[in-house]
């Protein structure tokens, strides 16, 4: 099986952002037929490393696993609208999401807030596959209220000492390295005493347990800190930065989490579903039917006003949590229909390789999270009224 | 409300006490986390137990050996065994025991009371069907066809058509058993006949068998949904986060109330169907109310989830909390007998036959 490191060996890319949508859009599409492996599509839940990496590498390999990185950086150096088109094609062709924290979250900090040796050596490494990247924030104690954290780091001579626990990992078994926040100084006011910690997921001290989720897979994990060791290098931006660095990595992100992709998806199963049951033509159903449809369309042209904005680079406000709110809401709708169309059999459960379309209960329960992480809906909600509705405190 | 008598009450109290028999006091969910994905989905050690509380006689007559109780102390013991979602599938047995009886006496009745063997019904013919008789037909003495969302665990399958009640073996020549997991750790069966031998019973009103179970499975989502109910609000009141119970938060406080609200109207509905269809024929307002109660209880479960789930955060998202055995429970329970769509389809033509 192909190992890591995924070494590039493409010529250059031309700008892709020359191209028209149209074009880029014929080329994202014959892209992912013409290397997309032969593991899995449409899957119902991610894939783990094992799985997923032969899609890794032959993103790697053709400098496509960073779309939104400079070029000078490896990456596509693709504008907001094109990766896009980018993701809407990997998403029809029903390919797997790689482990993307890395390409998504810390890469770009890195950009901004890096040090040049923290780019120099990182950036590549994770175009190459060679560190894969969890994302360290929930603590049991602390989940919408993050600045709760009471994972400490304490530095001894050239090191960060860092004890305590972080909950909730995505993919964290599958990640060599994690970025943790950890209190770095408790005199002061919560948010201010939190730095941002680079750690290797293989230090002396450091214990992963998964932690199946509702579907029976072992998604997520907790990993425990005892005493772990990190060289005093390994803080990105200054002590008791890291409020500032952790809210910096919404920025760019606040609008994919919004994207329609994944009620789209499930509009889609509900359709097939609603066909191969019988029901497509029943009027009631097709009420239903509608009602979402529209919903769905006009969760695009919300979308594309953000889009947009990221284009003519705008500023995107606090308002952007309504997308996010919407689309997982919607998301959610649609999963309900989707175990009225299905009935008594609602509850089965997919064999493995089984056509996901058809798993009604488990698009139930894959939607839930989506009104849980990356803010709760109601913790969105709260941000949103006080940012944007100016009413009485 | 409706007014119970003191018998009545009585009977509701021990029944309700002798559920600790399957549903430990501690709210204790080792048992059913440890029958989930073994096949058939329960122990035959718990159906031990149903026979020998005598419950599988409950509504039976006294000639037949049963209690000859009513169906709102069916409703009030198969709530407490929602709440601790016992997985052996009592309502359907007591279905199969309704069908038996009201395509007369039958010798299987006798073991299917005692325990001995289990018989479970297989009536439905598509995901969505509420038609006990479609699906298959019988020609000659022999049975072909198939049924679905059969519960799995069944020595015999009292299988509904539209000639009559059949009762066949699992291991009969000509039938094929298909079993599917379900998200809760149960199974499901699609059973496909091709010319079984069978002896048919005529039935009277298979129909209304279905509306009577139909009730009692309202009031196992009834009880599941109120104990994942309790478990959150007791989340809602300890989970501490920006310094307060989350629960002091007012958009939580309020979505709790609805479900509350939810809760009571379900609660009204199930026991003022199960009190108005105990006697007599069913008419078509039995129908209704039967209809009624289920599509709220359908409904109910699928909101009590995704609150739960919702509002414990992401640890009502993994397996390890046992929000999640109920969440799934109510998820995968909801669907049976029918979405509500076609529950509320049925409640109108019940509605116009009655103009
Ligand atoms: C599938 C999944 C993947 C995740 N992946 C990661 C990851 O990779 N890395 C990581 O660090 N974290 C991850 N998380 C954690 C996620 O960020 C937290 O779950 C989230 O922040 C919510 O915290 P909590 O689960 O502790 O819920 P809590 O904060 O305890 O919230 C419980 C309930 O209270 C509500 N609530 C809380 N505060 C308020 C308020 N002020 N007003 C009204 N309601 C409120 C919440 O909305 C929720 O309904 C993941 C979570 C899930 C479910």
């Amino acid at each position: 099986m192909t190992q890591p490191p995924f070494i590039a060996d493409h010529a250059p890319h031309p700008d892709f952002n020359a191209l028209s949508d149209a074009e880029f859009r014929a080329l994202a599409r014959d892209f992912v037929e013409s290397n997309y492996p032969d593991i899995p599509r449409f899957a119902q839940h991610r894939l783990r490393w094992p799985e997923v990496r032969p899609w890794y590498a032959a993103l790697a390999r053709a400098g496509w696993i960073a779309p939104t990185w400079p070029q000078t950086l490896g990456g596509m150096g693709l504008g907001a609208g094109k990766h896009l088109i980018l993701i809407e094609e990997f998403e029809r062709y029903g390919a797997a999401r790689v482990h993307d924290i890395g390409t998504v979250m810390l890469g770009p900090l890195l950009m901004q807030y890096g040090t040049q040796a923290q780019q120099d050596y990182y950036l590549p490494r994770i175009l190459r596959g060679e560190d894969i990247w969890a994302q360290g924030y929930s603590e049991p104690g602390a989940g919408s209220d993050l600045a709760a954290l009471r994972t400490t780091a304490v530095r001894d001579g050239d090191e960060w000492v860092i004890d305590g626990q972080k909950t909730w990992i995505t993919l964290g078994a599958d990640a060599n390295m994690a970025f943790v926040l950890a209190r770095t100084d408790k005199t002061v006011k919560k948010q201010a005493g939190i730095s941002f910690l680079l750690v290797p997921m293989d230090a002396p001290g450091v214990t992963v347990r998964p932690i199946e989720n509702l579907e029976g897979h072992a998604e997520f994990c907790e990993i425990f800190f005892d005493g772990v060791r990190i060289p005093a290098g390994n803080i990105v931006g200054e002590v008791n930065q890291g409020w500032t660095m952790a809210k910096a990595l919404l920025g760019h992100e606040r609008v994919f989490i919004g994207a329609p992709r994944l009620s789209a998806n499930a509009l889609g199963r509900l359709e097939a579903s609603a066909r191969a049951n019988g029901l497509w033509d029943d009027p009631a159903f097709q009420d239903r039917f509608a009602r979402l449809a529209m919903d769905l369309a006009d969760l695009n042209d919300l979308f594309e006003t953000y889009v947009q904005r990221l284009r003519t680079g705008a500023p995107i406000g606090a308002d952007v949590g309504v997308l996010k709110i919407f689309q997982s809401e919607l998301y959610q709708r649609i999963s309900e229909e989707l175990m009225q169309v299905a009935g008594s059999l609602a509850g089965v459960k997919l064999a493995e390789g089984g056509d996901s379309r058809f798993d009604a209960a488990g698009t139930y329960l894959a939607a839930r999270p989506t009104t849980i992480f990356g803010g709760s809906t109601e913790v969105m909600r709260n941000v949103l009224a006080r940012a944007s509705l100016n009413l009485p405190k | 409300m409706h007014v119970m008598d003191e018998e009545t009450t009585e009977n509701i109290r021990m029944l309700c006490d002798s559920a600790s028999a399957l549903v430990p006091a501690d709210g204790s969910l080792d048992r059913v986390r440890a029958a989930r994905f073994q096949a058939p989905g329960f122990s035959r050690d718990g159906w031990e137990t149903v026979a020998e509380m005598g419950w599988l006689g409950l509504r039976a007559s006294e000639d037949a050996g049963g209690m000859a109780l009513g169906l709102p102390e069916a409703v009030a013991l198969v709530r407490v065994l929602g709440s601790g979602l016992v997985p052996e599938p009592y309502v359907a047995a007591t279905l199969a025991i309704d069908l038996l009886e009201d395509a007369g006496p039958h010798t299987a009745l006798d073991s299917a009371l005692t325990g001995q063997d289990i018989i479970l019904p297989a009536w439905q013919a598509t995901a969505d069907g509420l038609d006990p008789a479609a699906g298959v037909s019988v020609r000659n003495g022999r049975l072909s066809g198939t049924k679905c969302a059969v519960i799995a665990g069944a020595d015999l399958y009292a299988v509904t058509t539209a000639e009559g009640l059949a009762l066949i073996p699992r291991d009969a020549g000509g039938l094929t058993v298909q079993a599917i997991a379900m998200h809760d750790g149960t199974y499901r069966e699609t059973l496909t006949f091709d010319e079984v031998a069978v002896e048919v019973h005529p039935s009277t009103d298979p129909v209304a068998c279905l509306a009577r179970a139909m009730v009692l499975h309202a009031a196992y989502l009834h009880g599941a949904a109120e104990q994942a109910f309790d478990i959150t609000l007791e989340y809602l009141r300890t989970r501490q986060q920006f310094d307060v119970a989350i629960g002091s938060f007012q958009a939580l406080q309020h979505r709790a109330t609805e479900m509350k609200v939810q809760l009571e109207l379900a609660r009204a509905s199930i026991d003022a169907a199960a009190a108005s269809m105990d006697v007599g024929q069913l008419d078509h307002a039995g129908h209704m109310a039967a209809l009624r109660a289920r599509s709220r209880a359908g409904e109910l479960a699928r909101l009590v989830a995704r609150e739960a789930i919702q509002m414990h955060g992401a640890i009502g998202y993994t397996d390890e909390a046992d929000i999640g055995l109920f969440a799934r429970k109510l998820v995968v329970e909801a669907g049976q007998f029918a979405p509500e769509f076609r529950l509320r389809e049925r409640f109108m033509t019940h509605r116009e036959d009655a103009a």
